[in-house]
């Protein structure tokens, strides 16, 4: 569903050019959960910015459900980014001047489209993700873990092809990180939704089915998750994934600084 | 059902909190620049401020700072409120609402809120010069000239100012929403600012085109003058005076990014202070730039009154008689008999009385005339002006100096500081009576000096043989007295003002002219065919009438000195003066200390997680203070000793530029200048204090000082 192909994109600062992403090749498919984790600097955030059209890249092709997203005008970005992608920050982007439950509309209200079944679905998707107590107030009034599941419930809304995740648990505790991601499951489960999350919490990321590694612009490794992993196996998922990033910081032990993805030696469950 | 535009209200509601600050500034701006402008084109001031005069310059001067700072400031706030307002843009953006969507509804945002507060200070800008210039009349001085009165022409200003600023504020709009980088929009709350870096050379090299800038600008016009005889033209100045501004912003520039005390020795101190502006420096510079100019503009404006006052002060103080007047022969004056019976009636009496006689004779001499396309030529014009002559004799009656003055010669009295000279005349060759057109041959010997005599008219002392042949066959109407006398003992107020009204009613209409009505200037525009000026210009009218305006008084050509009145009335004469120069002040101190007051504002919300931080890594609350006012002085303390000491010191030039020296007067109106700094710089500490103690207050710092 979702194709990246050779994507190269580079930052200029004064008459110095710096390539962040060198190539890049990867894809999404319907129903499934994946996520980007490297390193800081290896390209993450600009990887997922290039995905969401907030940024323009330089060479390479991104499709989504068959379209491509290079050359579009701003017209037809702003429809692809409402119609067909979700998305949810880290610091949750809520308008502090609308309720939970308009947040949530939000989408459809920018279509001018916030119709009965609009509603009915706002309302079923504040039920599914536990927030319907709070649909009334405000962001500055609700928790953290509160305002991302709103995110998420937001992102919902249009019945995207694909939510974008940029971090989405890296403002939460782990009760709230634990509450945002089985959001994601459950959004999956019950309304089919793809999601593509960048990520440095092992433990978030060990729920995907895939894990993608970055690592200076390249994809370093992908971790595919066993069948039913989540049910009995995901331990053992999340054992080969911090095995995976071991790997990689071992292998630039200079890398391996205040940036780099750390082995944890923390408890199974708790957030690195 | 929630429509966009419905969404768009809620925002707008929403963002009132926001937007509070762009409302505040846009609104004090508004009211500013509408008071100041009233006041501009005001009958009240248009009628006394002479047209070309000094005083009308200086004011639109300041007027053109003053506005210069509303439009940055408000233009900073617009920033700051779009700023505030990017992370609601991007996240509607990323959302899925195209630039083309979001542009309208932000346009209307913006011009919502820039009609409401802008018209609310346009209406607010009436009664704010009301209530100050009231307050002016109530508790400082009043006079009938003071009766505000309003043209709304100055409308024209405050709209211009208006949309200047709307404009600015659409495009700032435009300019957040063209960005290509959603995320750029997004995270731009987060933005720092910081300054480019620069070498230590950055300030020294200030301050050097500081004073290129004033030197170059105060002195090219004369020497152009000198050069190519002809009036250097505007944008020739306007571009001299140029490398000041760029000197005043590196000099700001300097005091952000390195400071003015080497931090060898003390490495540590004030570094996160110090790094904070260093990282908001960008906008912090413009800031100390616009407050520096705005300091500056009200202090020159208040400069007007001390070196008014004391310069009248001292000029006072220093007569040798306490009562001077003179007049025409052909009028029918009191004499010393009259004066005496007057005083008697409140229980005073006259001494030293005496009365010298004067004629008036029109006198050649060189003179620039103008040309077209600025240029000018020296030429001798036949009759120059009408002259107060005076005998050798009677000069030295009056100022008991005795004088020689050869036969064939002549010369001019001045003061002792030989400031009034351009009012002289010494490129005389000819005296000529006005009645039988017999002319006298002369020279000029020099200056003697009787600070009493002194005026814009003019005194000359000639040898008395020339005196009396020349003298022979004038008219009473050209042959006049002066006359002086003491009082014997203390003076009397009431007295003074009697006398003054009895000498005014005695005088015909044919002396009701100012000091600019020249009878030999009169005659030689008759001869030459033309209208003379001065009867056609409504300027030089005054009134017998209105003896107590300050036209009167600054400019009857008869108007008498009497020290107990000049002293007594002196601030109702120059009421409309000092109390506009006054409001002046005021208006850019106010502008000033509301952008220092919203800057600091500014940095205290955005710096909010850095003191939050600061606090969870332990810093007390005494630490907590000393890092705010290390961010708040600079933003008061530079601009205004930058400011102060700059316009400070370009006085201190304008007065030497003047006569190429500093009289005694003048030192001490500069003392007096320098009073009133310390004054104003006493103003700017405690709305620093107050301004320090809100930032603590909206940090949550506890405020024990």
């Amino acid at each position: 569903m979702l194709y990246v192909k050779n994507l190269h994109k580079s930052y200029r600062t004064g008459n110095k050019s710096f390539p962040v992403l060198k190539g890049i090749n990867l894809s999404v498919a319907d129903r499934e959960f994946v996520a980007v984790m490297g390193p800081s600097g290896s390209g993450k955030s600009t990887l997922l910015n290039c995905i969401s059209c907030y940024i323009p890249f330089e060479e390479g092709s991104i499709s989504l459900g068959g379209q491509t997203l290079k050359g579009m005008d701003e017209k037809a970005l702003a429809k692809v980014r409402n119609e067909k992608l979700g998305f949810v920050f880290q610091d949750f982007m809520l308008l502090d001047g609308l309720t939970v439950r308009e947040n949530i509309l939000l989408p459809r209200i920018i279509q001018e489209k916030v119709e009965q079944d609009a509603e009915e679905l706002a309302d079923s998707l504040l039920s599914l993700f536990g927030i319907a107590h709070i649909a009334d107030k405000y962001p500055a009034d609700i928790s953290g873990g509160e305002k991302q599941r709103t995110a998420v419930a937001r992102s919902l809304i249009n019945k995207p092809l694909l939510i974008l995740a940029d971090e989405p648990t890296g403002n939460l505790d782990s009760k709230s990180s634990r509450t945002v991601i089985e959001s994601f499951e459950e959004a999956r489960k019950s309304l089919g939704a793809s999601i593509f999350m960048v990520t440095h919490d092992s433990f978030a990321a060990s729920f995907c089915d895939r894990v993608i590694l970055l690592k200076d612009g390249m994809v370093y490794d992908t971790l595919e998750a066993e069948p039913g992993h989540r049910e009995d196996g995901r331990g053992a998922f999340w054992d080969r994934l911090l095995k995976a990033i071991r790997e990689m910081n071992d292998e630039d032990s200079t890398q391996c600084g205040p940036g780099g993805i750390k082995p944890p030696t923390a408890m199974k469950g708790g957030k690195m | 059902m929630m429509t966009l535009k419905n969404l768009e209200r809620k925002l707008l509601k929403a963002d009132a909190k926001q937007a509070r600050l762009y409302l505040f500034c846009h609104f004090v701006s508004l009211l500013l620049i509408t008071a100041y402008s009233a006041m501009m084109y005001s009958p009240t001031v248009l009628t006394v401020f002479p047209e070309g005069g000094d005083s009308r310059k200086q004011m639109t001067a300041i007027f053109v700072l003053a506005l210069f700072g509303c439009v940055v400031f408000t233009i900073y706030a617009s920033g700051l409120f779009f700023r505030n307002k990017a992370r609601q843009l991007g996240t509607l953006m990323a959302l899925g609402i195209s630039r083309r969507r979001l542009l309208p509804g932000l346009l209307c945002e913006v011009l919502f809120l820039s009609s409401v507060s802008g018209l609310a200070g346009i209406l607010a800008g009436f009664p704010f010069l009301w209530l100050l210039w009231n307050s002016f009349r109530l508790f400082i001085t009043d006079s009938s000239q003071m009766a505000l009165r309003l043209d709304f022409k100055c409308l024209y200003l405050s709209a211009l100012f208006f949309v200047i600023v709307v404009f600015c504020s659409c495009q700032n709009a435009w300019r957040y929403l063209r960005r290509t980088d959603v995320m750029d929009i997004m995270h731009e709350e987060h933005r720092n600012e910081p300054v480019k870096a620069v070498g230590p050379w950055c300030g020294p090299v200030g301050i050097l085109l500081v004073f290129t800038g004033a030197v170059l600008g105060y002195k090219a016009p004369g020497l152009y003058q000198k050069a190519f005889s002809a009036y250097s033209p505007a944008w020739l100045e306007a571009l001299l005076y140029m490398p000041a501004f760029p000197g005043l912003y590196m000099i700001m520039l300097h005091t952000v990014v390195h400071g003015w005390h080497s931090r060898k020795k003390h490495p540590y101190k004030n570094l996160i202070a110090k790094s904070m502006m260093k990282f908001q420096g960008k906008q912090t510079v413009n800031n100390l730039l616009v407050i520096a100019v705005l300091i500056a503009g009200g202090a020159f404006g208040i400069f007007y009154l001390p070196t008014l006052s004391i310069g009248r002060t001292m000029e006072i103080n220093s007569r040798p008689y306490d009562y001077y007047y003179h007049y025409r022969q052909d009028q029918k004056i009191p004499g010393k008999e009259e004066i005496s019976a007057l005083a008697k009636k409140y229980g005073i009496s006259l001494r030293d009385f005496q009365s010298v006689p004067y004629i008036s004779l029109a006198m050649d001499g060189i003179t620039r005339i103008e040309d077209e396309d600025n240029s000018f030529h020296l030429e001798r014009i036949p009759f120059l002006k009408e002259a107060r002559c005076l005998s050798a004799d009677d000069f030295a009656a009056v100022s008991g100096e005795k004088i020689h003055v050869e036969k064939g010669c002549y010369m001019a009295v001045s003061n002792s500081d030989e400031t009034g000279l351009y009012f002289l005349n010494a490129t005389a060759e000819t005296f000529t009576n006005m009645v039988t057109f017999e002319t006298l041959s002369t020279r000029f010997s020099g200056y003697v000096h009787y600070d009493f005599l002194a005026d814009r008219m003019g005194y000359y002392v000639l040898n008395d043989e020339d005196y009396r042949n020349i003298s022979s066959g004038l008219t009473p109407d050209f042959m006049g007295r002066a006359a002086f006398f003491n009082i014997d003992g203390e003076d009397s107020y009431e007295f003074a003002q009697d006398f003054f009204y009895t000498l005014v009613d005695s005088f015909g209409p044919e002396c009701e002219t100012t000091d600019y009505y020249d009878r030999a200037q009169k005659y030689y525009a008759r001869l030459q065919g033309e209208v003379y000026w001065v009867d056609t210009d409504s300027s030089t009218k005054i009134s017998f009438s209105r003896p107590d305006e300050s036209d009167f008084r600054l400019y009857w050509q008869y108007m008498p000195k009497i020290r107990i009145l000049d002293k007594e009335d002196f601030s109702k004469t120059f009421s409309v003066f000092l109390m506009m120069f006054l409001f002046i002040a005021i208006i850019c101190s106010l502008a000033a200390m509301v952008i220092c007051y919203t800057r600091c504002m500014t940095i205290a919300l955005n710096n909010r997680y850095v003191f939050d931080d600061l606090k969870r890594l332990g810093a007390p609350p005494a630490f907590l203070r000393k890092e705010i006012r290390g961010q708040a002085g600079p933003v008061f303390k530079i601009p205004a000793a930058v400011g102060m000491t700059l316009i400070y010191l370009l006085y201190i030039l304008i007065m030497v530029g003047n006569d190429g020296k500093l009289t005694y007067s003048e030192i001490a109106s500069l003392s007096g200048c320098f009073f009133i700094l310390a004054a104003l710089a006493a103003i700017y500490y405690l709305v620093y204090r107050y301004t320090v103690k809100s930032m603590c207050r909206n940090l949550e710092i506890l405020q024990t000082f």
